[in-house]
């Protein structure tokens, strides 16, 4: 008890009090206090004592400064408790992170799926249209390249038949009918304008017998008694035009022999099948 | 803010609901232990604005490292009135704050120099003369010396040219005469 009461008596805990005492002078003091009731009452009373001299001479800061000080630590109360509470709901928020992440993570997985399938049927209906449409047009294309032909054909036929008609329309043409010299049954129209310089033989109404293929009928135009040629032809089963041979202005009689292919320059008399004068 | 607005707690009541980092808390401890507090630090640092800044130091400081304080170690003003010294005296020690008191005025270092000192009396003390009878100059020196102007009994004994046992006798004998009055 008297080792107690010097050690009060040094004077260290007034300067503990007063916080003017080294860190392991403080432990020991805290240290005495908490084996020593003596020490413990001894320090109150320091301090009890201080803290009135203090008040004592307190002086009033001003009133603005209670409103900045407090609002300076109170604008930050909000996010220290936030920062306190955090680890006291770890667990829960880990349980509620883990449910967020097993129901969004599927429903997200799900919609990529959806969206891919859609897109892949999406595709595939549209590649069977594109390729339907594209054969659609194929076959239109051939079609219409069909009607083209046939149109054009048919063009050539009236242009063909006009032409024909204007022959026999046309007054200046002088038809004459070549008759078979050997055998009656044959017979080659002619059609002749000496205006116009022009000699057409009817391919349809021709009465003469399929030439080889080695030989053609050649047309001759008697001028004066001498022979003119005026171009070879071939006599087929379904020719119907009208063929327009080479000009003459001046002719007394026609005659078709059957030449070697190509013509003669020269008819060969015993091959004349027929003959027409004027 | 008039007087009968403060809020005041009893200290178990404060320590309970500032370790809740309740807002009442620092409400109550402002308002019970401020002027006490700023006492203190005016003393130690003579500019108000500067006091006033180191006042809000103390208490952002208070309210940040509460969980540091405990019971056992001492009373809740003596854990803060150290908290506030150790700010105010690190503040009058550090380099800008001897670098401004360079740049003061001639007339004004007069004064300030008295003030540190405390060659002057200061209105507010005059009454702590009267009440705290019995408490001789010498012992009152160095208990402000100690305790407002953050001096340790080291220095102190330097500045008063007194030996270190001298200064220890001096100081708790002050404080014992202290609490006479007080009790």
């Amino acid at each position: 008890m008297e080792d107690i009461k010097a050690y009060i008596e040094t004077g260290i805990l007034e300067l503990y009090v007063l916080g003017d005492i080294s860190p392991d002078e403080k432990l020991q003091v805290e240290a005495m206090a908490l084996k020593h009731p003596a020490v413990k009452a001894e320090l109150d009373a320091i301090e009890l004592s201080m803290e009135l001299y203090a008040e004592e001479n307190a002086v009033e800061p001003s009133e603005n400064l209670r409103g900045r000080i407090l609002g300076s630590i109170l604008t930050n109360l909000g996010d220290d408790r936030n920062f306190n509470a955090a680890p006291d709901h770890e667990e829960s928020d880990f349980y509620e992170e883990d449910n967020i992440v097993l129901l969004s993570k599927p429903s997200g997985n799900n919609f990529y799926k959806y969206a891919f399938a859609a897109s892949l049927a999406l595709l595939i209906a549209s590649t069977i249209a594109l390729v339907s449409v594209y054969s659609r047009l194929q076959q239109s294309n051939g079609q219409l390249i069909a009607l083209q032909l046939q149109n054009q054909h048919f063009t050539n036929r009236v242009n063909l038949m006009d032409k024909e008609l204007s022959v026999f329309r046309d007054p200046s043409f002088k038809l004459l009918k070549l008759q078979g010299t050997k055998n009656h049954d044959m017979a080659v129209m002619v059609a002749f304008s000496p205006a116009k310089k022009k000699v057409m033989i009817d391919m349809r109404n021709m009465k003469l017998p399929q030439n080889d293929k080695d030989h053609q009928y050649q047309l001759w135009a008697l001028v004066g008694g001498k022979p003119v040629d005026l171009g070879v032809f071939d006599a087929t089963a379904d020719s119907t035009h009208m063929k327009e041979m080479k000009s003459i202005a001046l002719a007394d009689a026609f005659a078709v022999t059957l030449e070697p292919k190509g013509g003669s320059v020269n008819p060969t008399m015993d091959q004349m099948m027929v003959l027409g004068k004027f | 803010m008039s007087k009968k607005h403060k809020i005041s707690l009893t200290e178990e009541e404060l320590v309970l609901s500032l370790r809740n980092h309740e807002k009442i808390a620092i409400e109550a401890l402002y308002d019970m232990y401020s002027a006490s507090l700023f006492g203190v630090i005016s003393r130690i640092v003579i500019d108000t604005t500067t006091a006033e800044d180191i006042l809000q130091e103390t208490f952002v400081k208070i309210w940040h490292s509460f969980s540091s304080y405990s019971t056992e170690k001492g009373r809740l003003f003596t854990w803060m009135v150290n908290i506030a010294r150790n700010l105010a005296i690190d503040k009058i020690r550090s380099k800008d704050f001897k670098n401004q008191n360079k740049n003061q005025e001639i007339e004004n270092n007069v004064t300030f120099i008295d003030e540190q000192k405390s060659t002057v009396y200061k209105p507010e003390l005059m009454g702590v003369k009267d009440l705290v009878e019995g408490l001789k100059p010498e012992q009152k020196s160095i208990i402000d010396l100690v305790y407002f102007k953050g001096y340790t009994h080291v220095e102190a004994a330097d500045e008063l040219g007194i030996p270190l046992g001298t200064i220890k006798t001096r100081l708790r004998m002050g404080i014992q005469q202290l609490r006479k009055h007080f009790n």
